[in-house]
This record gives C-alpha cells, sequence and structure tokens, in this order.
C-alpha cells in the first residue's frame, strides 16, 4: 500500500471522525505497535479512535473504497498479536467507546460499548448483586469488545463458560461497513456464536448485550500446598470424579510460585512443589458440602498445608499471586515467553512430565500456571534475551509443548486466541479441509480478506477459490496483491 | 531514562485503566504504557518532538500506575527522569515558559506566598480576566480556598500526658499558608496522642515541587534534612501527602550528593501523619463524631506511600463516623502538584470528574490528606453547581473526636 | 440417472446401504428417492459425493421426532439415515467429555453417562431422538437457565459437507479458543449446511440430589409476580417452568433445584412461591415436554403411533422475562393454546390443536409479534400446509443477508435441505 494512498485515506477520516480521532504522526503510531504481546510489531499506517458505531462503519466503509486492509484492537492486552496492526493498513481502536448503555436489571443484562473493560460490568451492577461472569486475568483493562473477538476465559470459566456464553446481542461492523444486529433471540445461524471468539477477522463489534450473573451467596476459596505437581494433579482429578465443579481450580509450580512471591509477597506455603487453588460457589448449603469434600480429598492426596480465606481481604490475598503470576515472572527472568494450551485433564500429569524433559533437553526453565480444572496450560517458558540462542531454545521449547498439546488430543489455545502468533500451528491442529471450511466463513463475512487479514489462519486462501480445487494464478496473486501458497 | 527500567515493562496494560489521562482521552500514548513506549523511542534515538513533550507533560505523576504495575516498573523513576530530559531538551513556547518560572518562583516559598494572600482574593474577582491572559493563572484564581485565619504554631508543642515519642513536624508550603488550621489540629493530635511535637519556625519547601517537575531539588532536600537533623525528633510527622512523598525520596535524590547525604537522608524516619499514628497506637479517647465521610486517596499518599488502609483505619475506629468508599479511588483528582495550574484543561476535566464521584456518595464530609486535592475538589464540586461538601482533612476529624468538638466544627465548603 | 451410472450403482460401488424410498419416507410431504445408512463419516463423505455428482437433494434425518418442523424441503432425493451412525466414540469419565456419532439416541447416551455418573445436561423435549437431531434441530429444555442450550455444550462437532468434504472443527477439550467455532453454525442449522456426522459435549456430574418445587392451580398473573424474585434467589434454581393448558384454567409453575442440600434449598424456593407450593422428589408429568392442546388434566404425553404435535401447530416464544406478564395477560389470554416454558429464560412453546381454524392461528402469531415487536422473536416449528401458507414461519431474522452468503459458500448447488430454513436458505 502506498504511503500516498493513506496519506488520502487519512484526510478522508479526518473529515469523519472528531478532532484528535486519526493518529499520523509516526511517534505516536508506534506507541501503537503491539498489543500485549511485544515479540510481533508493526507500526500501524494509521490509527483512529472512532466514538461512535457509525463512525466505526464509515471507518469500514472507506477502508473498502480504498483497499486497505484494517484491524480492531480494544485495550491491546491481547497474547496473541490479535491486533497486531498492519503497516499498510488502518488500526481502528476502540478505547474511547467505553459508554454502559443499559443496565437492565429485570432481564439481567447490560448493554455496552466495545470499549468498556471487563470489570466495569461488574462494578456498574455489584451493588445489586450481579456481575459479569467471565474473568480473564487482565480483566480490570481488557475491553468486552476485545474479549467477544478472542472468546476470552478466566479463571472461573470451569463452571460458568466462556465469553460466547454470556453474549445475548452483539451490534457488529461487517467488513464490508454495514451495521448488522445479531440476536441470541433469532432464528437462522448462530452467527453470534460464529462470531464470538473470530478475532477481528469477521468484522467489529460496536454494541455487545452481556448477560449478569447473580453474585454467589457464598465464595469459599481455600489454598492447598502439596509436595509436588503430581499431589496436586490428583486432588483435582479426585475433585472432579466426586463429582464437584469447582468455580475455579488453580495450579502453580515452585518457579511459578517464586516469582510471585518475588513481585506480590503473596506468602504462599514454603516449600511447595505445588499449590493448588479451589473456589466453591453457590448457594452456601452447597458451598459447605462441596468445601468439606475438597478439604479431605486435598489432605488424602498429600496437602501438606490448607489455607481457607475468611474474609473478601484473605480470599483476595490468595487470588493476588496467582492473578500476577504472568507478568510476575519479569522478577525471576529477563524474558519469558506465555504459552496457552490444552490437554484433557486426564493428560495432564503426562503432559507435564514431557515438559519437565523439553527443560532438560533444552536447559530451559519453564513456570507452569494453569487453569487444572479444563486443562488449560500457561506454561511460561523462561530466557535471557542476552544470552546467545536462548532465545531460539526457549520459542522451540514453546513450540514443542504445543506439540505435547496436539498430540494428547488438546489445543493450541485454550484463551488466548491463535492471532497472528499461533497461526502456523493451525495446520497441526486442523487438516487442509478443516481450515478450507473454516475459509468458508471467513469468505461469506469478509470476501476480499480486509478485516484483520493475516491472523487465525497461515496460508488464507483467496475466496475466489473453491476449496480442494486450484483453478490457475487469481488475479489477485497475478497483481502481487497476495500471495498463494 | 533508564533503558533496564524501561525494559521491565512487559506491555500487559494494567496501568492503563487507572492512568488519569487515559481514563480522559483513550489513547495508548497518553497512558503509562504508551509513555513507556515513547521513552524507549527516546532512548533508540527519537529525539524529543513536541508530540512527545506533550505527551509527557500531561503525565499527573499521579503513580496510580506503580502501584497497578504488577512487574514492578518504577513508573516514578522514569517520568522523573524523562521529565529533567525534558527540560533539558525541548523548548517551550514563551507564555508556557513564563507560568512556569512564576509558579516555581512562588510556591516553594512561604513568604512569597503569603504575600500573595491578598492579592489572590483579589484575583477570585479578577479571574475572568486571567483566564483570558491565561488559562492557568484562571486556574490558579478558582482554586484559592477562601481566606483562613492565620494560625501561629509555637515551636515546641509539649505531649498530653505521659510522653511517647517526640516527632517533627513539617508545615508545608502551601498547608501552613492556605489551611493552617490543618497544621494546628496535626499537631493537637500528635501531643493529644502523646507525642512532643517539635516544628522549626525557620524550615522551608521540602523540595516537591521541584522533584516532581524534573527539576533540582537538591538543595531543597539537603537543608531540610538539616532542619530536622537539628530538631532531634524521632521522626518527621507529615501531614501533607506531596511532602512526604518527596521527603521520603531523599535518599534517591541525594545518591550521587558528596558529604554522605544519602546515608543521613536515609536516617531521617519520615512518616505520613496516619501511617504514624497507626505505628503509634491510639491512647487518646474518641469522642463520638455522628458524621459521613468520604475518604479521598491522595495519589502520593496512596500510590507514592502505599498509604491506604491507615487513614480509613483511624476514621472507622471513631465512634458515629460512617466510612463510604469514592468510586475510582485509585484515580487522580487532576489536582497533582502543580498539574492544575500547567494543565488546566485536563486538570479541570479530571476535578470534575472526581467531583461527581465524590458527590455521588453523598457524604457529609469529604476527607483528604493533601491540601492540593482538597482544593482541586472543592473547587470542582463548587463549579458542579450540586451544592458543595464540606472538606476537611484527617487530622481535622481526628481533631475533632479527640477534643469532642462535635460535627459542625468540621471544614469548609 | 437411474441406470448403471446412476447414483444407485455409484453409492453401491461405494459399499454404502442404500434403499429406494417408500412413502413412509416423506419430510414434510416431500418423498425422496432414496435412503441412504451409512455408517462412518466416510460413508457419509461417499453418499454426499454422488449426490454432488448427479445433483441430489438431501436431508438428513435421525429419529425423524422433529423431522416435520421447519419449512417442507423444495426438492428432496436423498434422504439420509443417521441410524447406524450410532456409537459413542470416546467417554473419557476423567475428562467430562463424550464423543459420540450424530445416530446415537439421547436416552442411550444418557444411560451409558449415567453409569459413569455423568450426563449431557440438555432436556430434548421430545423422545426417542438422536444426538444429530439435537444438535441440528437446536433443541434445548428446562435447564438451559443453568446449562445453556446445545450450542452452549458442544464443544467439538465433524461435518460433511455438500461436496463430500469432510470437516473438524473445535476438539475434545472444553477450553478451545483455536479457529472458528462451526460447531455453533451447525447447531439450529436444519441441515441446510452439511451433515453431521459426529459431535463432542461437554459433560456434567449427574447432581447428587433434585428437588422439584411445584405449585398447582395457580394464576399465571400470580405465578408472574413471584418468579422473578425465585430466579434471582440464591437458591440457584435450575430451571423454573409453566404450564398452562388452557387459558381460562389454572396452570402450574415447577422450580427445580440440583446438587448438595438440594431439598434445603427447594424450602427456600417454597417460601418464596407460597403456601400453595410443595417440594417434591418427582417432576410433575409435563415438565421438560411440548405443550398438549386439548389435554387440559393428565394425560399420556404422547398419542401411541404419533408424534406429540404433529399435525398441530407448535410455535416458539424467545423473549426477555419482562415481557411474560404482557404475553400472558395479552395474546395468550386470548388463544386456546397450551403454552408450556421456561419463564426464567422467557422461551415458550404454544401448541394449537390439528383442527385449529388457520386464520385463527395465524393471527395467533401475528398478535404475539405485534406484542413483542424487537423485544422477542416468534418461530412457527411446525404448522400444517393450510396455516404454514399464510404464516411468516421464522419471522424476523437479523443478519438474514450474511446467514445467505454463509449458505451460498457451504452449499452453493442448494443441495442440503432446500428451502426449510430461515428466508428460503
Amino acid at each position: 500500500m502506498s504511503d500516498a494512498v493513506l496519506d488520502r485515506l487519512a484526510v478522508r477520516f479526518a473529515e469523519l471522525l472528531p478532532a484528535g480521532a486519526v493518529i499520523t504522526d509516526p511517534v505516536r503510531l508506534r506507541t501503537y505497535e503491539c498489543d500485549g504481546l511485544t515479540l510481533h510489531r508493526a507500526m500501524p499506517g494509521i490509527v483512529v479512535l472512532p466514538e461512535t458505531a457509525e463512525q466505526v462503519a464509515a471507518v469500514v466503509r472507506l477502508c473498502g473504497e480504498y483497499d486497505v486492509p484494517f484491524v480492531a484492537r480494544g485495550s491491546g492486552t491481547g497474547l496473541s498479536g490479535g491486533a497486531l496492526p498492519r503497516t499498510d493498513g488502518v488500526l481502528i481502536v476502540t478505547s474511547r467507546m467505553r459508554r454502559i448503555l443499559e443496565i437492565d436489571m429485570p432481564n439481567r443484562r447490560a448493554v455496552v460499548e466495545p470499549g468498556v473493560t471487563n470489570l466495569a460490568i461488574t462494578e456498574a451492577v455489584r451493588e445489586q448483586g450481579y456481575y459479569y461472569a467471565p474473568d480473564p486475568s487482565s480483566q480490570q483493562v481488557c475491553s468486552i469488545g476485545g474479549n467477544v473477538a478472542e472468546n476470552a476465559g478466566g479463571a472461573h470459566c470451569l463452571k460458568y463458560g466462556f465469553t460466547v456464553n454470556h453474549i445475548l446481542g452483539l451490534e457488529i461492523v461487517t467488513p464490508d461497513g454495514e451495521i448488522v444486529e445479531l440476536s441470541a433471540l433469532d432464528p437462522g445461524y448462530d452467527l453470534l456464536g460464529a462470531f464470538v471468539g473470530s478475532e477481528g477477522t469477521l468484522g467489529i463489534a460496536t454494541k455487545i448485550t452481556v448477560r449478569l450473573s447473580r453474585a454467589p451467596e457464598a465464595v469459599t476459596t481455600l489454598l492447598a500446598a502439596f509436595g509436588s505437581i503430581e499431589g496436586g494433579g490428583a486432588a483435582v482429578s479426585a475433585i472432579i470424579a466426586a463429582g464437584i465443579v469447582p468455580a475455579a481450580i488453580e495450579m502453580m509450580d515452585a518457579l511459578a510460585v517464586e516469582a510471585a512471591e518475588a513481585a506480590v509477597g503473596c506468602a504462599y506455603p514454603e516449600g511447595a512443589g505445588a499449590v493448588l487453588i479451589v473456589e466453591l460457589d453457590g448457594p452456601r448449603a452447597e458451598v459447605e458440602h462441596q468445601f468439606t469434600a475438597v478439604e479431605r480429598i486435598c489432605r488424602e492426596t498429600g496437602a501438606f498445608e490448607i489455607r481457607v480465606a475468611a474474609s473478601t481481604e484473605e480470599r483476595a490475598a490468595i487470588w493476588k499471586g496467582r492473578k500476577s503470576a504472568f507478568a510476575a515472572v519479569g522478577r525471576i527472568s529477563p524474558a519469558y515467553i506465555v504459552q496457552d494450551g490444552v490437554v484433557p485433564r486426564t493428560a495432564l500429569p503426562e503432559v507435564l512430565a514431557g515438559i519437565d524433559r523439553l527443560q532438560e533437553e533444552y536447559g530451559i526453565r519453564v513456570a507452569n500456571v494453569f487453569h487444572a480444572g479444563d486443562g488449560n496450560l500457561h506454561p511460561l517458558v523462561l530466557f535471557d534475551d542476552a544470552a546467545p540462542g536462548e532465545g531460539e531454545r526457549a520459542a522451540t521449547v514453546s513450540g514443542r509443548i504445543l506439540d505435547l498439546c496436539i498430540e494428547h488430543g488438546g489445543s493450541i489455545t485454550g484463551e488466548h486466541g491463535v492471532g497472528v502468533d499461533k497461526s502456523r500451528y493451525m495446520p497441526k491442529m486442523f487438516t487442509e479441509e478443516d481450515l478450507d471450511t473454516m475459509q468458508l466463513v471467513r469468505c461469506a463475512f469478509d470476501p476480499r480478506s480486509l478485516s484483520n487479514p493475516g491472523k487465525v489462519f497461515p496460508t488464507p486462501r483467496l475466496c475466489g477459490e473453491v476449496p480442494g480445487v486450484r483453478k490457475g494464478v487469481h488475479p489477485l496473486v497475478e497483481s502481487g496483491r497476495a500471495e498463494q501458497f | 531514562m533508564d533503558p533496564e527500567l524501561i525494559k521491565d515493562c512487559v506491555h500487559c496494560g494494567f496501568c492503563l485503566p487507572t492512568c488519569p489521562t487515559y481514563v480522559l482521552w483513550g489513547e495508548e500514548m497518553d497512558s503509562p504504557r504508551g509513555r513507556i513506549h515513547l521513552m524507549a523511542q527516546h532512548v533508540e534515538g527519537t529525539p524529543v518532538t513536541p508530540e512527545m513533550a506533550g505527551h509527557f507533560d500531561a503525565c499527573l505523576g499521579c503513580m496510580a500506575c506503580v502501584t497497578a504495575c504488577p512487574s514492578g516498573v518504577r513508573y516514578d523513576r522514569l517520568i522523573e527522569q524523562t521529565r529533567a530530559v525534558v527540560e533539558r531538551e525541548h523548548v517551550r513556547a514563551p507564555g508556557e515558559r513564563a507560568i512556569r518560572e512564576l509558579v516555581f518562583t512562588l510556591f516553594p516559598y512561604r513568604r512569597r506566598l503569603r504575600a500573595l494572600r491578598l492579592p489572590m482574593r483579589l484575583a477570585t474577582r479578577l479571574r475572568p480576566f486571567l483566564e483570558r491572559v491565561h488559562p492557568s493563572l484562571g486556574a490558579m484564581a478558582e482554586l484559592v480556598p477562601p481566606p483562613a485565619r492565620p494560625v501561629r504554631l509555637p515551636p515546641r508543642v509539649h505531649a498530653v500526658g505521659r510522653r511517647r515519642a517526640t516527632v517533627g513536624m513539617l508545615v508545608g508550603c502551601v498547608q501552613s499558608q492556605f489551611f493552617p488550621q490543618v497544621n494546628a489540629a496535626t499537631a493537637r493530635v500528635l501531643a493529644l496522642e502523646g507525642c512532643d511535637v517539635v516544628i522549626p519556625p525557620r524550615q522551608g519547601c521540602c523540595g516537591a515541587l521541584s522533584l516532581h517537575s524534573g527539576r533540582d531539588a537538591r538543595r531543597f532536600a539537603t537543608r531540610t534534612i538539616e532542619t530536622f537533623e537539628r530538631a532531634g525528633v524521632e521522626a518527621v510527622v507529615v501531614n501533607v501527602a506531596g511532602c512526604g512523598s518527596s521527603m521520603k525520596e531523599y535518599a534517591e535524590v541525594l545518591k550521587d550528593e558528596p558529604g554522605g547525604w544519602a546515608e543521613r537522608a536515609a536516617a531521617l524516619r519520615v512518616r505520613d501523619l496516619a501511617e504514624y499514628l497507626v505505628e503509634l497506637g491510639p491512647v487518646a479517647p474518641r469522642h463520638p463524631l455522628p458524621v459521613i465521610v468520604a475518604y479521598h486517596d491522595a495519589c502520593h499518599l496512596a500510590h507514592a506511600q502505599g498509604v491506604r488502609s491507615q487513614p480509613r483505619e483511624l476514621l472507622r475506629a471513631i465512634p458515629g463516623l460512617e466510612l463510604r468508599e469514592i468510586a475510582e479511588s485509585a484515580v487522580c483528582c487532576g489536582s497533582a502538584g502543580t498539574y492544575n495550574l500547567f494543565q488546566p484543561g485536563p486538570a479541570r476535566d479530571l476535578g470534575d470528574r472526581k467531583a461527581r464521584h465524590v458527590l455521588a456518595t453523598r457524604a457529609d464530609v469529604l476527607v483528604s490528606a493533601n491540601p492540593g486535592c482538597s482544593m482541586q475538589i472543592a473547587a470542582a464540586m463548587r463549579r458542579s453547581g450540586e451544592g458543595g461538601m464540606r472538606v476537611a482533612h484527617t487530622a481535622e476529624v481526628l481533631d475533632a473526636s479527640l477534643r469532642g468538638l462535635g460535627a459542625r466544627a468540621l471544614g469548609g465548603r | 440417472m437411474n441406470g448403471a451410472t446412476g447414483p444407485g450403482a455409484a453409492l453401491a460401488a461405494a459399499g454404502v446401504t442404500i434403499r429406494p424410498a417408500g412413502p413412509d419416507d416423506a419430510v414434510a410431504g416431500v418423498t425422496p428417492r432414496w435412503v441412504a445408512f451409512p455408517e462412518t463419516t466416510r460413508e457419509i463423505a461417499a453418499v454426499m459425493r454422488v449426490s454432488a455428482a448427479h445433483d441430489l437433494a438431501v436431508v438428513v434425518a435421525g429419529a425423524g421426532t422433529t423431522l416435520h418442523w421447519g419449512r417442507p424441503p423444495e426438492r428432496c432425493d436423498m434422504l439420509i439415515d443417521t441410524c447406524r451412525l450410532n456409537e459413542i466414540l470416546e467417554h473419557e469419565a476423567g475428562d467430562l467429555v463424550v464423543r459420540v456419532q450424530a445416530g446415537v439416541p439421547v436416552e442411550t447416551l444418557a444411560e451409558a453417562l449415567a453409569a459413569k455418573r455423568q450426563e449431557l445436561a440438555l432436556d430434548p423435549p421430545l423422545e426417542g431422538g438422536t444426538v444429530g437431531g439435537l444438535l441440528a434441530a437446536g433443541l434445548a429444555g428446562p435447564r438451559a437457565l443453568r446449562y445453556g442450550t446445545a450450542r452452549d455444550l458442544l464443544i467439538g462437532i465433524t461435518v460433511v459437507l455438500a461436496d463430500g468434504t469432510i470437516a473438524k472443527a473445535g476438539g475434545k477439550v472444553v477450553k478451545n479458543v483455536a479457529g472458528y467455532d462451526l460447531g455453533k453454525l451447525f447447531t439450529g442449522s436444519y441441515g441446510t449446511l452439511g451433515v453431521i456426522a459426529d459431535a463432542t459435549f461437554r459433560l456434567h456430574p449427574l447432581p447428587t440430589a433434585r428437588a422439584w418445587v411445584v405449585w398447582p392451580g395457580a394464576a399465571p398473573d400470580e405465578v408472574l409476580a413471584v418468579v422473578p424474585a425465585v430466579t434471582a434467589s440464591q437458591a440457584e434454581p435450575s430451571a423454573v417452568e409453566l404450564d398452562r393448558p388452557a387459558p381460562d384454567g389454572p396452570c402450574a409453575v415447577a422450580v427445580l433445584v440440583e446438587g448438595a442440600a438440594a431439598a434445603e434449598r427447594a424450602q427456600a424456593v417454597r417460601d418464596l412461591l407460597g403456601e400453595k407450593a410443595r417440594v417434591a422428589d418427582e417432576p410433575p408429568r409435563w415438565w421438560g415436554r411440548l405443550p398438549e392442546p386439548g389435554h387440559p388434566g393428565p394425560g399420556p404425553s404422547s398419542e401411541p403411533g404419533g408424534r406429540p404435535g404433529e399435525g398441530g401447530v407448535l410455535v416458539e416464544i424467545r423473549t426477555v422475562p419482562s415481557r411474560l406478564p404482557g404475553l400472558f395477560a395479552g395474546a395468550l389470554a386470548r388463544t386456546d393454546a397450551a403454552v408450556r416454558g421456561s419463564l426464567a429464560s422467557a422461551v415458550l412453546r404454544v401448541a394449537l390443536p390439528a383442527e385449529t381454524d388457520p386464520a385463527a392461528a395465524a393471527a395467533l402469531v401475528s398478535a404475539l409479534r405485534a406484542e413483542l415487536a424487537d423485544a422477542g422473536r416468534v418461530v412457527v416449528l411446525s404448522a400444517p400446509e393450510p396455516v404454514a401458507r399464510r404464516v411468516d414461519t421464522w419471522g424476523h431474522v437479523g443478519g438474514l443477508a450474511l446467514m445467505r452468503r454463509i449458505k451460498d459458500r457451504f452449499d452453493p448447488d442448494r443441495r442440503m435441505s432446500p428451502g426449510r430454513f430461515v428466508g428460503g436458505i
């Protein structure tokens, strides 16, 4: 894309948007060069900060007119590079669309703009005894629009599900600039379900209706320290086998505990090979009943110390170490990679043993933090970026962990998304036919591939092509506008 | 700008929602994460452009991001280093320069401020005119509280009952001129809790204003250290959040200063009033004070000094007092030292936002431990037209309870 | 086409069991030419490739419980009967996940899961259906309040497209955001995008205890006045259901509480409902079933040989709880329809007897739509042709243009259940 096109586009944008909503100064543009994943960087061609759906739609239509790709960004906290800008494109930032438009308590729903933070919704209804259930660790900053794009999870999705289970309606701007309303009430294809988690490749959500959940009557948080990861794992299996679905089961290994200790002084039990956090919530009578069972199970599986949070403050203290674990690793290692893979819960011991072997083989340390209840691993691969070759070795270990996940029937991402970072692993998890079929959905929404191109899919086919049947060279490929693999 | 400190930032964005300018504008460049990115650009060779300087200047230095950061990024250090670079490398517009000179030659000097009190009263009436000359002058005029009766404090106030400690007290430049009654209350509360209070009459500015603006604060620091060393006290109690935070930084400020200054600074036990009273433990009986209080976290107390629980604990311990939390308590009110003078626009927006949240608590009294915040929020509440709220310092509330004065003794609007 | 080179021969060569269709195989009155019985995903693909080569329109049937729902297909040459796709492929109890072929009957699956004290927490309102049918029709029952609907519990799917392409999405782990969620698109798609070959579900442990609080003989306005408090109560009900057999008679409400301390929590719900409510160990007879018009009192849930509701008009209302009082006082009060459904999720099903005057049935649908406007949707699930001719079966559909584009991509030749779905898809 030539600079001249972007220059003309910037002028057109300035006519549409409020003053100060179009950024073209390179120093400013560069601050948008990456999201929460700094590994991939690209300075956006133009940044726009629209305030309404109409402005978003107008920007998208203009992008279409000039054949310029666009990428949506919320708070920029994603960990898969889903909001990585295009140097030849426009970055549409929703951080100024942050009004809570409606709170409808009788129907337990709220309508919000995409830039509203996840936690802000809960804060708006907390006094009435409600909350918004999905709780990614970055909930105080991540935007609900980003949550929709990535189908964000969180520690409590074990019991309550993911973003997609809590979205009741969307207003979206489609890749051709139409504003379309989607409702969970609508008959027809579940476009809502297809859109959530599509990582910005099917359009931009401009208004979001979320379900509000009743805050549970009782919450009990228990921290159990085990000598080893195996002990903790056995406890998790036994809890599930006992027919208990806790709100959350989180595990941290010794190295992760060390980091959290260094960062926030969480004072977890000393000498723990693994720390398990189990949170139970629901009706008081049920929670009490389940708590007795969980405590017994932890003791039987070898917990050497069990702590129970008796107050909100103590609960927060238990969670503090876990919630800050990612960033905390910065205290014990100059650099690190946050991985996000999933395995069937029963495969956890084997996969963790596999990760141990990788550590030895490559001389790279891995701290393990995971949502043990649903087998979602977050290995933190530590390395020194100043040491020659260590970065490459860490990247290899990180990739091989994903291989382990796939081998055991799991997934390459449980909640961070594929983004730009993991698109190359998609062919390991899916066949060419699988990916071609997904591409049909993409082509239905965005035949010109202008909406967040280059994300999720490794080798995006052009929509004119029939999957499986290649018919000569596509005119776009011929003209150099697209690459064919 | 220390590249090592910059590297600590992992770009997680946890700082965004607590940053006042991000809250206002929703732009990456006006968030801590974005500013650190700009610092990195400078370190990599990009000169300080006017745009870049503008984003640094827009930072209030509230340090809410330091509290929010899970990676322990020392944004406080980074922004101070950055401001020094901006002062050195960036040429400001003439009008802006003049206002900055005016503030830096006035505020750190008690006598100059005192001389200004009468003209300032006039200024209230002249505000529309001043506003036209320069928005900063208008902001200054709007902030001025109603004239307070001067209070002369003795050099030493003796402990009531058994003496438990001897402490020094910093009176503060703005505090002593505009809120002398707060200093009187502080001295009384300390005395009632069993402290001999030493108030060196010739104490000067602690240097906070300069330090937080990227100017040289070393002279102010060494003078203050000397003053309190001579006073022979166990601790220096400070009732101004901004002063307390800068005094706690003396060792860092003077680390390259010959003459063992860093060690002498470290030896000075500087404590915020609330922090000190909780450490000391209460002895004086609390009388009932039936009043609803909204407590405002001054940034330089909550974020810079980490003092959040202590003032609440002291307030809650007063019989009959109901404490209410203010929404977005971590977000700055826009006062931020000299910020409301240099950046009157955003400061005003933040003040309005804070005033809305404060008024929403429907409390009787707003309690804050920083004169800048008190002036800023009071002015914003006056502007809102929704009726004001009495404003008091933690010390005044404690004083009223300890002396059994009743709720009506508290603060003005 | 019927000669040695026709589809029959091609299918026989592919080794797929096939027989000529008879009148009993009709899909909403349209009789296909063949019925195929694939046993594996590959065999489905073979059927689809042959169908593609010969431009055959394809309809998929499980047990046929909802085959009369939706609009009749414009054409139907090949009926794929999934009854031989009846294997439970994987059930790793420790993972609370099951993978099943589409033709497995829901009851068979439930029995297998119950042996491990687990369940698929969906309550289809019709007995005898298959997993594939449940998905294709997007069925859900009372406990959707707590567990969501089929789309919320489906975590992986294998489908065969119109051209025979075998594709899967999702996987066998609950937490997974890799790639587009094709399972959601196929759920409730009435067979118009392709054939569902197998599906993987998230399971739940069977609750340790269940208790129902039943309040028979109530008036709808009395019930609706207390329901919000019940839904919001800390007893955490899994379902709040209503049965209104006729407009002038009494209705009944039943609330399900599941899990530890169910009895205690049920008592709390009873206290909210009032003295006439009773705690019971068993659900009321009508629980989780489709409404039965003309059955004001207790009676059999289905007529022998027939399918419940078949021949009559069955309408689904989806709205928000705050609109229910208006509906019951308005359009629903002025009809002799039977109503059942969830008061908490605000999904009601309304049934009219087969003999209902088509104009009256059409008028009811219009009245319901007028009353709800944007706040709800009214879908005619099944209706005899004279009624179907007079009503817009699907009503308002947001995003219809996008849906058509999806259909065009998946089935460009319109051979998958053509015409059965929204907007004539």
